[in-house]
């Protein structure tokens, strides 16, 4: 399975867009990508999950990091566009109440 | 060395033979050679130098630009060669690891196993499978012998050898606490703050605490970002969701947990897993949770143990024997 | 030491130079054609590691002649950074990812003796031997 991912810089905000499924395969590619740019202060990372039809614990083991890592660093993350299976997972871990995640435009597969 | 001298006569010969006949015979033995080359390690570039020195020997009158031009040849598969041998140890390598993994895996077996009590008043079925060698699933059963029974069902996110490390901390953490404070939410408090201050920040276990009691056949509980559970009522024939909202362990050091309790009828069933029942998948299609509480039900009739292991049959054949993750599922039947 | 001769790395070009010494050495000692091509790629190893990570320094030659045998040591020295994690350059599969080249595991594999002693700060002296048989 595959993913991939996307940056873009505009002002102060970090456009991140993912398509694929994030996995124990592809997770280590998104944390190093994300982990940096959560590191600039100021910064807000916005995620793109639209394109994401799957995520498993690991992908969320690297939101959780960024997340510290935002914390850290004075920087913020904002996911975006999120599947509902994806949702359902932010929502049982308990996420969805710490993390700032937008789930206005939500759509099954 | 002489078994290269020896190897140097044999290719000599066949190479005299194969220039002479152009036969498939000649070309199948040099096949052999190399397989027998390969089992006593000898590299590329040997070969090749075996090669020049058996042209030198059959054409001592080999024009110079050849000889030049296998010399030349000899000097480009050097750095093969050595390619070569470094893939031959690393082999080496990755079977040792393997064998010390698998020693670490059935220290973990050990180490994490518990036991399942067989009690009057509660019927238990209890199934674990690893999708690799270490599981990152976990299960516990404690029996206070004062009619409470805590059962705890957690998964680290991450798998292999950092999430089998991982459980065999959060074990021996809930082996040192008291026993005769069990409440899911006293526990699941304490091991979030030694998840959060001990393991790797990228590390983080979710888990479902329940604790039954045998008095009132109530069952409390509470869940860390948990897989929800079920309740199924006989009567019924239906399932019910219990979900208990909480944060996964690990994330924050001020995360409190809330307890809720609910009723047991005679004859009704809890059902405890891990995201690997759930997220099963058959190629591409994701197999979706009125799915698995189908199949759950279509054994619910059966002893708690052979519920648990039908239902891994049954997924595990729809998996094509390759479970994605680690597979957990426990059922108490209430008896009396 | 009956006789010692250096070539000083500066450019890539003097890895050629290395080379060139080192086989018109080995071939004068005896060296068969496959081992006088093993032994040129362990200079171009060690050449090249002081080129790229060191700068400058310099390939010394020695002929040795004992009782019973006869080899070559070829004597790698530089100013450089040093290497911090000895036993990490020695593990294979560190620098040949991506087919940059045989590393300091691979020199080891081509040479009989080899040795190594490196400073932080100060430079690395890496000796290796090949015997005659």
């Amino acid at each position: 399975m595959n993913l991939t991912i996307d940056v873009s810089n505009k002002e102060n905000v970090a456009y991140v867009t993912l398509a694929g499924e994030v996995d124990a395969f592809t997770a280590p590619k998104l944390k190093d990508t994300l982990l940096p740019l959560t590191r600039e202060e100021g910064q807000t990372v916005e995620v793109d999950f639209q394109d994401v039809s799957y995520m498993d614990s690991t992908g969320l083991g690297v939101f959780i990091s960024a997340l510290k890592s935002t914390k850290e660093h004075n920087s913020e993350m904002k996911l975006v566009q999120m599947q509902d299976r994806v949702y359902r997972l932010f929502k049982i871990t308990g996420l969805t109440e710490i993390m700032n995640i937008d789930s206005t435009v939500r759509g099954g597969m | 060395m002489s078994t290269l001298k020896l190897d140097l006569e044999n290719y000599k010969e066949l190479l005299q033979e194969y220039i002479r006949t152009k036969d498939e015979q000649a070309l199948y033995q040099a096949e052999q050679f190399s397989k027998q080359s390969m089992q006593h390690k000898i590299s590329p570039d040997e070969i090749i130098n075996v090669h020049i020195q058996s042209l030198e020997e059959i054409y001592p009158e080999m024009p110079e630009y050849i000889q030049s031009s296998m010399n030349f040849l000899l000097e480009t598969m050097i750095s093969y060669g050595l390619a070569y041998q470094e893939h031959q140890s690393l082999r080496e390598k990755q079977l040792e690891l393997k064998s010390e993994i698998s020693v670490a895996a059935n220290m973990q077996k050990t180490l994490l196993s518990t036991v399942k009590p067989e009690l009057e008043e509660v019927e238990i079925g209890a199934l674990s499978v690893p999708a690799k060698q270490m599981n990152g699933d976990y299960h516990h059963f404690v029996y206070d012998g004062k009619g409470n029974l805590g059962i705890a069902i957690a998964d680290v996110i991450g798998k292999g050898v950092p999430a089998a490390l991982c459980m065999s901390m959060i074990k021996y953490s809930m082996d040192s606490f008291p026993e005769m404070r069990m409440d899911p939410d006293v526990i699941l408090g304490s091991l979030n703050r030694v998840v959060e201050r001990n393991v790797d920040s990228s590390m983080f276990v979710t888990m479902f605490y329940g604790l039954y009691n045998f008095e009132d056949h109530t069952f409390s509980y509470s869940s860390a970002g948990h897989e929800p559970c079920f309740y199924y009522r006989q009567d019924q024939d239906e399932f019910e969701e219990i979900d208990a909202p909480g944060l996964i362990l690990g994330v924050s050091s001020e995360s409190t947990y809330v307890r809720y309790e609910k009723k047991v009828e005679k004859g009704d069933l809890v059902i405890l897993l891990t995201d690997g029942v759930t997220e099963c998948r058959q190629g591409e299609r994701f197999i979706e949770q009125e799915e698995v509480l189908k199949v759950i039900k279509s054994f619910a009739h059966l002893p708690a143990q052979e519920i648990v292991e039908n239902v891994y049959r049954y997924f595990e054949r729809l998996q094509d024997f390759q479970l994605r993750d680690d597979f957990t599922l426990i059922v108490l039947r209430r008896n009396v | 030491m009956d006789f010692q001769s250096c070539v000083n790395i500066k450019k890539e070009w003097d890895i050629v130079g290395a080379r060139q010494l080192g086989r018109d050495i080995s071939r004068k000692v005896g060296f068969g054609t496959v081992d006088q091509a093993r032994i040129a790629t362990a200079i171009s190893e060690l050449a090249r590691n002081i080129y790229l990570y060191a700068g400058t320094g310099k390939v010394c030659f020695e002929v040795l002649e004992e009782i019973d045998h006869k080899g070559i040591a070829i004597i790698a020295m530089d100013n450089g950074p040093g290497i911090r994690e000895i036993s990490q350059v020695m593990e294979d599969g560190f620098s040949t990812s991506g087919g940059l080249g045989a590393g300091l595991p691979g020199v080891k594999r081509l040479m009989d003796e080899f040795d190594i002693q490196s400073e932080e700060g100060k430079g690395t002296e890496i000796r290796v031997v090949k015997w005659l048989r």
